[in-house]
Formats: C-alpha cells, sequence, structure tokens
C-alpha cells in the first residue's frame, strides 16, 4: 500500500467513523437529486420538449451529472476546497509530507454528503438509461470524462487563490459550472454556447457525456477526452506554479 | 553542518493595486546548526521565525538566499526532505481526527515507506519514549490538547527524523503538559542525538529545552549565541536577595539598587561592572540580620525582552 492509498483509506475510515451521520448526509442528498427529477418531469410533462431536449434526455443528463460530480465532490472532495485551503495557508500540513501535494489534498478527505449524488446517479441510469452492455461502458466511460473535467476547473479556478490571495473567484466558479451543467446545453447559444464548452466547461460535465450515451459519436468522445487531459493537466499546472507563491497562513485547524 | 543558511530573505507582497507593498518578512539571515544541536529560534510577533521555520522545512519558497539541510535544498526536494525531518506544528494536525493515533500512524507508516513489522515496533517505542502507549487506541476527538500533541509528537517521530522542526509547540498546553513536553523533547535528543530546531514564546521552552537561542527581529539575526552566555553577556547584573530576621535599612552602595524592600525581605539589583557581588554581600552581612541571601541571574524573560526591545527600528 502506498502513501496515497494509505491516505485514501484514513479518509475512507474517517468519513466511515461517524455511520449514522454517513447514512444520513447520504440519504439528503439523494432526496434533493429527487427534487430535481420531479421538477424535470414536471417541466417536460407541461411543455413537451426545448430544442430536441425532452425528459429521457434531461434524466440522463442528471445521472451524468451526479454521478460524475459526487465522484469528485465525496471522493475527491478538497477538489472544491482548493481555493479555501491556498488562500487560508492550510497545506502546510500536506506539504511536510514526502507525497505528492496535490494527489494527497484531493484524497484526503471524503464527503459523505455527495457520495449520494453518485448513488442517486447510478440507480437513475438503471431506471431509465436502458442499460445494455455498450451503454454502461458509454455512461462510466461519461462519468469519468465528467469527473476530470470538473476536478480539473476546480483545481484550476481554487489555484487562483494563490495569486489573488482571495477564494471567491473559485467558489464563483464552481456554482457558475454545476448551475449550467445541469441545463440542457442547447437552451445556450453564440458566445454563451462557446464559453459553455471552453472558460467554463459546463458542456463536458454533463451535456457531452450524456449525448455519448444516447448516441455514439468518435469525434464527440475524442473531443471530450481532449477536454479532460486539457484542464486536468491546467488545473495540476496552475497548482504547482501557484505552490511557489503560497505564503502560509496560522489559521488554527485541526 | 546540518543546517546551513544564507542571505536568506523572503519578501511578501500584500495589499492590492494601489496600496500594494512589498513586506520584508526575512532578511538575510544566516546561520548554521550542527547535528545535535537544541537551538530555539525566538523572536516577537511578526519577526519572521515561522517564515523561517516554513523555508527550512520546503513548505515555502525563498525570495533570495541559500538553505542546505541534511544537504537538501528544502524548496527543491522537498520530498526527500520530508524522509528525514519532522515537524510538528502546534496549530497543525497531521492526524485523523475521528480516528484513533495507531490508525493515523498506519497511513503515515505507509506515507513514510515503513514495513508493518518496522511501524509496530517502533509505534510501541515511541509508547514508552513518550509515555503515552496508552493513547494509541483512544480516538484523537476524545483527547486532551496535551495528549494530543504527545501523539502528535509520535506521528512527526515514526520515520526516526533526523532533525526535529518545532514550531510554538507548546501553545496552549497547561503548565504540567509543557513540562512534560520539554522533557520528552531534551530525551529524544539525549536518546537519539535528534536535533532540535524550535519557535516558541514560552520562555521556560528555551530554558528547558535549548542550548543555544538564535534571536530574530525584523526579520534579521540579531543574537546568536548559547543560553548561558546570553544571560551573562547581556546583563551584567546579578539580583541579591536577603531575607531579613527582622526590620533594617539596607545600605547605601555605588552600583546597588534597591529592588524590593519589606520587614523581611531586601532584593538588591547589583551592577556588576561597577560594583563586585564580594563586596556586596560583605556589607549586607556585616550590616544587616541576614535570616537568608542568595544571588540569581535575571530572568532570561527580562533578558529576551531587552533584546527586543534595543533592536527595534526607530
Amino acid at each position: 500500500m502506498n502513501g496515497l492509498q494509505a491516505t485514501f483509506r484514513g479518509a475512507c475510515a474517517q468519513a466511515w467513523a461517524n455511520r449514522r451521520g454517513f447514512w444520513f448526509e447520504i440519504t439528503v442528498m439523494i432526496l434533493n437529486d429527487l427534487v430535481w427529477v420531479v421538477f424535470w418531469v414536471l417541466f417536460f410533462h407541461r411543455v413537451g420538449t426545448v430544442r430536441g431536449w425532452n425528459t429521457n434526455r434531461i434524466l440522463m443528463l442528471q445521472a451524468i451529472l451526479t454521478t460524475g460530480g459526487g465522484i469528485v465532490l465525496g471522493v475527491f472532495a478538497n477538489a472544491r476546497n482548493i481555493g479555501r485551503l491556498a488562500a487560508d495557508g492550510e497545506l502546510d500540513a500536506a506539504l511536510a509530507l514526502p507525497v505528492p501535494t496535490l494527489a494527497y489534498i484531493l484524497v484526503r478527505k471524503i464527503q459523505a454528503l455527495n457520495l449520494g449524488d453518485t448513488i442517486f446517479g447510478v440507480v437513475l441510469f438503471v431506471a431509465i438509461g436502458h442499460p445494455s452492455p455498450s451503454r454502461v461502458a458509454m455512461f462510466l466511460g461519461g462519468s469519468a470524462i465528467a469527473a476530470t473535467v470538473l476536478t480539473g476547473f476546480l483545481v484550476l479556478i481554487g489555484s487562483s487563490s494563490f495569486f489573488v490571495g482571495r477564494n471567491e473567484g473559485s467558489e464563483l466558479g464552481f456554482h457558475a459550472i454545476v448551475m449550467f451543467g445541469s441545463y440542457p446545453i442547447d437552451v445556450f447559444t453564440g458566445a454563451g454556447r462557446a464559453m459553455l464548452y471552453s472558460v467554463v466547461p459546463a458542456a463536458f460535465i454533463a451535456a457531452v457525456p450524456a449525448r455519448l450515451v444516447d448516441s455514439f459519436d468518435p469525434g464527440l468522445a475524442a473531443g471530450a477526452a481532449a477536454a479532460a487531459v486539457v484542464f486536468a493537466t491546467l488545473g495540476v499546472v496552475a497548482f504547482n506554479l501557484g505552490l511557489r507563491r503560497y505564503t502560509s497562513g496560522n489559521v488554527w485547524k485541526l | 553542518m546540518t543546517i546551513e543558511v544564507s542571505e536568506l530573505s523572503k519578501a511578501f507582497v500584500t495589499g492590492r493595486k494601489a496600496r500594494r507593498k512589498t513586506v520584508d518578512a526575512v532578511r538575510d539571515i544566516s546561520f548554521s546548526v550542527a547535528a545535535g544541536e537544541r537551538v530555539a529560534f525566538i523572536g516577537p510577533n511578526g519577526a519572521g521565525k515561522s517564515t523561517s521555520i516554513k523555508m527550512l522545512t520546503g513548505i515555502l519558497h525563498p525570495s533570495a538566499g541559500t538553505i542546505s539541510v541534511l544537504g537538501l535544498v528544502p524548496w527543491q526536494q522537498r520530498r526527500q526532505l520530508a524522509m528525514r525531518i519532522g515537524t510538528l506544528f502546534g496549530q497543525r494536525s497531521q492526524l485523523w481526527f475521528e480516528l484513533t493515533p495507531r490508525q493515523s500512524f498506519r497511513m503515515l507508516g505507509a506515507i513514510f515507506g515503513l514495513s508493518d513489522q518496522h511501524l509496530v515496533r517502533r509505534v510501541d517505542e515511541l509508547g514508552e519514549l513518550l509515555d503515552a502507549g496508552h493513547l494509541w487506541d483512544t480516538p484523537v476527538r476524545s483527547q486532551s490538547l496535551g495528549q494530543r500533541m504527545r501523539c502528535e509528537l509520535a506521528a512527526c517521530m515514526l520515520h526516526e527524523p533526523e532533525i526535529l522542526f518545532l514550531d510554538e509547540p507548546t501553545i496552549g498546553l497547561d503548565l504540567l503538559g509543557k513540562q512534560l513536553f520539554r522533557d520528552l523533547i531534551v530525551r529524544l535528543n539525549q536518546q537519539r542525538n535528534t536535533t532540535i530546531f524550535l519557535t516558541s514564546h514560552d520562555v521556560a521552552d528555551i530554558e528547558s529545552v535549548a542550548e543555544r537561542v538564535i534571536v530574530i527581529n525584523h526579520g534579521e539575526v540579531i543574537y546568536d549565541d548559547s543560553v548561558e552566555a546570553m544571560r551573562r553577556s547581556l546583563f551584567a547584573t546579578k539580583y541579591v536577595d536577603v531575607g531579613l530576621a527582622h526590620p533594617a535599612e539596607a545600605p547605601s552602595l555605588v552600583g546597588v539598587t534597591i529592588a524590593q524592600h519589606s520587614p523581611t525581605m531586601l532584593r538588591l539589583v547589583v551592577d556588576t561592572e561597577a560594583q563586585s557581588i564580594g563586596t556586596v554581600v560583605n556589607a549586607v552581612l556585616s550590616s544587616l540580620p541576614v535570616a537568608d541571601l542568595s544571588i540569581a541571574d535575571p530572568p532570561l524573560e527580562s533578558v529576551i525582552a531587552s533584546i527586543y526591545s534595543t533592536a527595534r527600528t526607530p
């Protein structure tokens, strides 16, 4: 067992230490996600279709978004916290260990609440996704791409805190990508749509992987994989550059 | 030398746009530390202590200067260095809050590449050395601060580091906890020849643990000598405390001032450059009803306060 595996085991044990709280948080998140499903079902029941999107497509989008997002925010919970950790100078303990800092931080904390998203997403796919071997493979691959893009993006915007010294920007970025990612991509047009494929890559954390499950397109799949590689690389580079500007701090934490 | 620091500087940029300014947290400091030394690195708040220790451990990148710790450049070879040093920051934890120390040690053992057998043996050894084996199976969240600090010390000692960097390690501990902790550090140094590099605001930490003191203020080293030499060279002053059998007038001597005078007690402050201690003691014995007499150095606290204030920039 190497250091990162051991750290991940520690994070699992820490999350599991309070089992009642663990299951309570997961249940709460599943109920929260269920409300969204009810909302979209009622919405499309009333309006029929919106630019080619219907109930099935939006539910597939929700399945991918909650599965991928749940992996990032639940299993790599600190992906969302990098901006705060950098701005508040809370990386000292990680930097004092002989481990790759970013990887260590990502596996150091598990958020039970968001594991509920992943469970919900998988169950939703099984319920509405007509799972077949090829569709399951595409669902898993799409969720992995969504998780990678989201992790890379969160690390990238979180790392901006190293340079500006504040965390508000990364929080705004997080809310923007999750919000835009949860809507049918085709309701956006022009520059706004282009932005969702580039600056705030919301398209790649739900709509694009969902389309790949429903109708596989090798070009689109290659584009999504490339986006995952690009954002993962940008995140790693920005974090490592930012570490050089890390100023530490005196926040009292355990 | 175990640690060699040459012309080390660190500047932070603070404020925004028009009000942006550069603050020199550390300015051109140089010193070296030999293997097995116990060094206190002290200074007032904002002097640059923590910034320096974080550069020595590779956490911060310096703005200028060079550092060699165990022959390694900390910010370039951070992971290699971390395998050979232990760091304990009083305000940071390496332990998982919800887990027992033994569980945390298992994770840290894997991080430091210790085999299972080696880890078990090491945890038992540290339990004995730190008198803390009974704490290994109590979740950290249920431990007192003093108990937790002992577990933290064990965590940073698991891989048998050659140097221990301790940044305010006794902060928040009660008097007994502090004394126990200081004894542990000295024992580790004596039994394993572990180099100790300590920052603290607590003078007792310095007196109990350190053999040598480096004082830093406004980012510059302003004093570097042994604890004893610090007392002697900087204060040519002695306290003569006299217990009186009955009330009496104090003798008048050149270079002697009366700091305290009650019917039963007299404290004389002697400037030993103006008056010898022998003359003062003879005068006291011949002119006063002495019930008790003692000669003491001034408390280290006042020596350090004096160094800080004399070095304060205008």
